[in-house]
């Protein structure tokens, strides 16, 4: 395999008439890194992932892989694999000829091409089927196809859009493990894109969160779960509980902020104004509603209880109106903390202050 | 697949309990396809096995003189080449321009791809005399030829241009009115095509012309077949653009089928004549279809799936 490079995007954008798709777009990607890009559908991470391609031509900016300028190559002189939705295989060619296009196009010998088409199909377990068309074929061994015809090129980069959207739970999270051992094996620099929040955190090393065309937050999976800059991706990854309220106090331990339902936050900032607070469902825990109001926590009543086997979801209302959302735990599939709780219920709901995550409301 | 899942067929239930209503609705039009087509197809087929009495009748005895003289004397031998001939550079001439207007027409901006399907689908609205009138002036061979005129106006000599009265017209002309029944079955093969296929080859290293050889071509050759068979068959079948174009250089077997009815009174060289008419049309269709079961044939053996 050919060494890893790295990828390198500098004000990408993207204007389709007076629409912005993509919009000043910088980020680098060490080289044999895997990268997500994670979004919901229009929020400009196709796009991106495409002008990496070259399949859309930038309106502004550079790409440059490997610290070569690309921006201007053609698509079929990048040499970059990629994989695609509908895993676009030639339908009229077998699954043999599908994985030697590109050494062919390449000029590659007869003979080197069939043992590298070999060597591909067994690198995904499919050496048995190189004689088949690819609608004989599952979709997550097309999929394994399209893989073994993207790598065989030896690429320096690896696209990835949506490659496993069609494939059922099951199958998805399998090749899931599998596209990543993979990708980990040859140290391929690969781009991921997906709206599949927890396909990003089980196969990206970094994920990078776009919203209207623009980079959100950038970060390690756990850095963009546990410190979520904006309200926007402490909402899109996971659930959160947003609660604002107003200064109380100041002491030595930090700021004192009174929710406007009777409840009450502990932070360790600084700010003049209170900041927008948000709340995991999870690190929510219940207690009795006549019990001492909690250094964090708020009263609430229950709405709605929902049993999710390794959780019970409880929706609550605060006292001013707001929702409140928890996440209990269920140990050996009974509810402990849910199993007495029912509709109209008064409750106090605590968090410890590590549970607060101070977000930009946007 | 449980049976429950497989899809209905399309069209009419048959048989099934309206079985007699449909037939009795089909009997009228079958009814009269018969007694004005099939009969006298037959009839006119069958002369060509016949004898051509001085008395002016048909009758056996049953020979095959007709054909022998149709395939092997030299003039008539001419025209049945010449009509073939025709027929295969009219097809390719064809499928050469209709590739870019129908790519045009799959993968264009949706107003430029409608300007394009209302100028090739344009001149099957105009009557064929029309339009043969319309080529005599623009191909006379003489200075009001406009052709010519153009071309000598821009320095190429004197009537540069004498095709009028030969085949090169015909193929010109029936290039021209044939070229959406080309066009058509091909753009709706091409968007059949997924996109991302054609990108795939792009990205693997194909340049745009290798690409296109080696994925979009192969994956439009069911419209291919369907537009050949057709531009073929009609061209081969012609009869007003040769009489009109051709002259005598260029007629094709559809005017020696006239000729020999009309002037000649040998009805059994006709039944002969259109019987080989019947036969080219024939055996383009049923060759074109034969290609494209026998690739599916191929495609399925060679997938293993059954």
């Amino acid at each position: 395999m050919a060494k890893p490079v790295d990828l390198a995007l500098s004000g990408l954008s993207k204007h389709y008439g007076r629409n912005v798709a993509v919009e000043g777009v910088t980020l680098r990607i060490a080289a044999g890194e895997l990268v997500a890009l994670l979004g919901p559908s229009g929020c400009g991470k196709t796009t991106t992932l495409r002008m990496v391609a070259g399949l859309v031509e930038p309106s502004a900016g550079e790409i440059l892989i490997g610290g070569m300028q690309v921006t201007k190559v053609p698509v079929h002189k990048r040499n970059i694999g990629m994989l695609f939705q509908n895993y676009a295989l030639f339908p009229h060619l077998s699954i043999a000829q599908n994985v030697a296009f590109g050494l062919q196009m390449r000029g590659v010998g007869k003979a080197e091409t069939a043992k590298r088409v070999a060597d591909a199909l067994a690198l995904v377990q499919l050496g048995s089927f190189a004689d088949r068309l690819p609608a004989a074929l599952s979709g997550g061994q097309q999929q394994r196809v399209a893989l073994a015809r993207a790598l065989v090129i030896e690429p320096s980069l690896l696209l990835l859009d949506e490659p496993l959207g069609a494939l059922d739970k099951n199958l998805r999270e399998s090749m899931q493990v599998e596209l990543r051992q993979i990708q980990r094996r040859l140290g391929i620099t690969a781009v991921l894109v997906t709206h599949d929040q927890e396909e990003a955190m089980t196969l990206a090393d970094r994920i990078v969160i776009m919203r209207d065309g623009k980079l959100e937050q950038v970060g390690t999976p756990e850095e963009i779960y546990s410190q979520p800059a904006t309200r926007f991706v402490a909402g899109f990854i996971g659930a959160a509980n947003f609660l604002k309220g107003t200064v109380a106090s100041r002491g030595a331990e930090g700021l004192a902020i009174a929710l406007p339902g009777g409840g009450r936050l502990l932070l360790p900032t600084e700010t003049q104004e209170a900041p927008l607070v948000a709340v995991r469902p999870e690190a929510i825990a219940i207690g009795p509603a006549d019990g001492p109001l909690p250094g964090n926590g708020t009263p609430a009543t229950v709405e709605q209880v929902v049993y999710r086997g390794q959780m019970t979801h409880l929706y609550m209302r605060l006292d001013d109106g707001e929702p409140l959302l928890a996440y209990l735990a269920n140990r050996d599939g009974a509810a402990p903390d849910g199993a007495g709780m029912r509709v109209g219920e008064r409750v106090m709901a605590h968090w410890p202050a590590s549970a607060n995550k101070v977000v930009r409301d946007n | 697949m449980s049976a429950t899942a497989l899809p209905q067929p399309r069209g009419i239930a048959w048989p099934g309990r309206s079985s007699y209503v449909s037939l009795a609705m089909l009997l009228p039009g079958l009814a009269f396809l018969f007694a004005f087509l099939v009969l006298p197809s037959l009839v006119l087929l069958a002369n060509g096995f016949m004898t051509q009495h001085q008395t002016g009748e048909v009758a056996p005895p049953f020979t095959l003189a007709n054909f022998d003289r149709l395939l092997f004397s030299p003039a008539y031998q001419r025209t049945l080449l010449l009509t073939l001939k025709v027929a295969f550079v009219t097809s390719f001439v064809t499928v050469v321009l209709a590739y870019p207007l129908a790519m045009a027409i799959a993968y264009a901006k949706p107003w430029f791809s409608r300007l394009v399907m209302v100028l090739v689908v344009a001149p099957l609205v105009v009557s064929v005399l029309v339009r043969s009138y319309g080529w005599q002036l623009l191909l006379g061979n003489s200075r009001t030829g406009v052709l010519n005129w153009l071309l000598e106006a821009v320095g190429f000599g004197v009537t540069p241009v004498k095709i009028m009265f030969t085949e090169w017209a015909v193929v010109v002309a029936s290039v021209h009115v044939f070229l959406p029944l080309m066009v058509l079955p091909l753009a709706t093969s091409l968007t059949r095509i997924n996109p991302a296929v054609i990108e795939a080859a792009r990205m693997l290293g194909a340049a745009p012309w290798r690409a296109f050889l080696r994925v979009t071509l192969p994956l439009s050759i069911p419209g291919l077949t369907a537009g050949i068979s057709v531009v073929f068959s009609l061209t081969a079948a012609s009869y007003i653009t040769p009489a009109m174009l051709g002259g005598t250089r260029g007629a094709m077997l559809g005017n020696l089928l006239e000729q020999q009815v009309t002037t000649a009174y040998d009805w059994a060289m006709g039944g002969a004549i259109a019987f080989v008419m019947v036969a080219i049309a024939l055996g383009a269709n049923i060759g074109a279809t034969w290609l494209i079961e026998y690739r599916q044939r191929a495609r399925l053996r060679a997938s293993g799936a059954r």
